[in-house]
């Protein structure tokens, strides 16, 4: 027998006990991952080198208003600017409210390819995608979704402005860095929808390098202030980011409840440790008389309550990843969770979490077993 | 007679019940030599347990000096202690005190996992204890599977194994029935007689204590028959 044999005995003593608690670390440590992880691509979003040259251009006071077409004719011609496209949020309607909730945005065919090198398309759909004026483009979990085909042809019925746009399936685009359930199609068609307003959500632009970024977005608004439609230019992430703010405070409300999960998961194990050492005060206190001294007690205690939660840690963590990369979380989430990226560095916090847990929890029964003297141990429980 | 291995000298032990003090030992001044089977006879609350728990280390003194192979015991550290009773120190229960989650062969390794010993060793230390007390086929019996008696063997045995100085036997047959309790301090006895170990034995029983050489007898906390 070994000291740590010892302590996997010890464990194993009580085995319902043993495998509730493990379950409910497991349970809450998964649960824990699975929030940090929405949490994480909500808040911070994935980026790429691509995603670090893109900026965008929107109305001053909201996302609601729109800019003049016009505005890309000087864009273009700013310094710095490499490509600029016109980027419209279509929110067009497919057959009812709950399939709709993918991206649908209107884009120059020409450049969008160009702005978005993440994109991989096949160069024969690419061209027929500018061929033809109601083609779209149309990520690959996208089409998986509803079964879509090439040539299909689907109607996205007005919601945010008043057209329907009847679209022809020309390209599938492909891409391990951005999401791949969008769909885009051509603005000239938009246009054509609109009847010529000459209107744009926002301009989608691709700088030359990273260092003329900021005084490009300078550049930009002080270009358009004391018009009627002053602009608010940002990168792309800080974009993103101030889209999320609108849906409220996500990061506190993901974040109290990661916490109330913690201190749940504390008080189950610290209730489950302080319960296992209560119960063997009288053999603690034998291992004390036979020459065990106070640190090897705490040792034990602290290694037997590590072991249990880092049990609990591995399944929960472990098994949240093999869920995230066996599942298709997209089909599951309905289209609201395009990828689900389970990274080191957050089961990595899962884990540490579950160490932490062990030995906050265990400090409590370790404490008190070292105060109880051999002869109390001895004859309380006579 | 053989040099005193315990020497206590004006040994008293008071306990603190809030404001309430209670003597449990007073002034106890005793020699035990090495190689001697004594007896601490007396009824419920004499304080022979006390005593016996003081001589193991397991609990300090108020006031005295109580010396065993030539340590002073009180003086030593909680850490000094416990490694001091690996070394010094066999326990034998009551209660026997088995783990219950490991066999009779475990239980009487785990004192030898504080020692610096190979696991072929280890192994060689557990046989030979476990042959010594009978045992020998229950190796890979869990206490639950055994009865009191081959219990309380294996107790003898896990203190026999790290061969201390002192072997202290808290009513080890108060548990047993009389076949039992007569086989446990019958290997007791032997133990003292073949192999020369010191052994101290709390009983109240005088059957038991016949088979010690000498009979200490305490009651209230003080030695009846002197400095025995």
């Amino acid at each position: 027998m070994t000291i740590p044999g010892f302590i996997i005995r010890n464990a194993l003593r009580n085995k319902r006990r043993l495998t509730l608690t493990v379950l409910s670390v497991a349970v809450s440590l998964f649960l824990l991952t699975v929030l940090l992880t929405a949490l994480r691509l909500i808040v911070n979003p994935p980026t790429t080198d691509q995603s670090a040259l893109r900026i965008v251009v929107r109305h001053r006071v909201s996302l609601a208003n729109v800019l003049p077409e016009k505005y890309q004719y000087r864009i273009e011609r700013m310094p710095g600017v490499q490509y600029c496209s016109k980027f419209t949020w279509f929110g067009g309607i497919y057959r009812d409210q709950a399939s709709s909730n993918f991206a649908q945005f209107a884009v120059d065919p020409a450049v969008f390819f160009k702005i978005f090198p993440e994109a991989v398309v096949d160069p024969r759909q690419q061209e027929a995608f500018s061929k033809d004026r109601s083609a779209c483009i149309v990520g690959v979990k996208l089409m998986e979704r509803f079964g879509w085909k090439l040539g299909d042809r689907l109607v996205l019925k007005a919601g945010v402005w008043p057209c329907d746009a009847d679209l022809t399936i020309r390209a599938v685009y492909h891409s391990s860095q951005i999401e791949e359930t969008d769909l885009f199609f051509r603005h000239d068609y938009f246009d054509e929808l609109m009847g010529q307003r000459g209107v744009v959500g926002t301009f989608w632009i691709k700088a030359a390098q990273a260092e003329d970024i900021p005084g490009l977005i300078t550049r930009i608004d002080a270009a358009f202030r004391n018009t009627d439609a002053e602009t608010k230019t940002e990168t792309e992430r800080a974009f993103q980011l101030g889209f999320i703010s609108m849906i409220g405070n996500v990061r506190m409300f993901i974040g109290s409840i990661c916490t109330v999960i913690v201190f749940t998961m504390l008080l189950v194990t610290a209730s489950t440790m302080a319960m296992a050492i209560r119960e063997r005060l009288r053999e603690i206190s034998v291992l004390k008389a036979l020459g065990f001294t106070g640190r090897m007690i705490f040792s034990l205690i602290l290694a037997e309550s590590c072991g249990l939660s880092l049990a609990g840690g591995f399944l929960g963590v472990f098994g949240a990843k093999l869920l995230a990369e066996t599942l298709d979380i997209y089909k599951l989430s309905h289209g609201f969770l395009p990828m689900f990226p389970m990274t080191a560095d957050i089961l990595a916090v899962g884990m540490l979490v579950a160490l932490l847990l062990g030995i906050v929890s265990s400090l409590a029964p370790a404490y008190a077993s070292l105060k109880t003297s051999v002869v109390t141990g001895l004859t309380e429980l006579d | 007679m053989a040099a005193p291995i315990v020497q206590l000298r004006e040994l008293t032990k008071v306990y603190a019940h809030g404001e309430i003090e209670v003597v449990a030992l007073n002034r106890i001044t005793l020699d035990i030599a090495g190689g001697e089977f004594v007896a601490l006879m007396g009824p419920s609350g004499s304080g022979k347990s006390t005593l016996l728990h003081l001589i193991a280390g397991i609990d300090r003194p108020t006031t005295g000096q109580c010396w065993v192979a030539d340590t002073d015991v009180g003086a030593l550290t909680e850490t000094q202690l416990a490694e001091w009773r690996t070394r010094c120190i066999g326990f034998v229960f009551q209660t026997f005190n088995l783990i219950p989650v490991l066999t009779a062969f475990e239980n009487v390794e785990l004192p030898l996992l504080l020692t610096n010993l190979s696991p072929r060793e280890r192994r060689e230390h557990v046989t030979a204890a476990l042959e010594l007390v009978e045992l020998g086929d229950r190796m890979r019996h869990l206490p639950r599977q055994l009865s009191g008696g081959q219990e309380q063997r294996v107790a003898i045995a896990r203190s026999l194994v790290t061969d201390p100085t002192l072997l202290i036997a808290d009513e080890p047959t108060g548990n047993l029935d009389a076949h039992s309790a007569t086989e446990v301090l019958t290997l007791l006895q032997s133990l003292n007689r073949q192999m020369g170990k010191t052994v101290i034995m709390v009983t109240h029983d005088p059957k038991a204590a016949a088979f010690a050489g000498r009979t200490v007898h305490l009651e209230k906390g003080e030695l009846l028959n002197g400095n025995g």
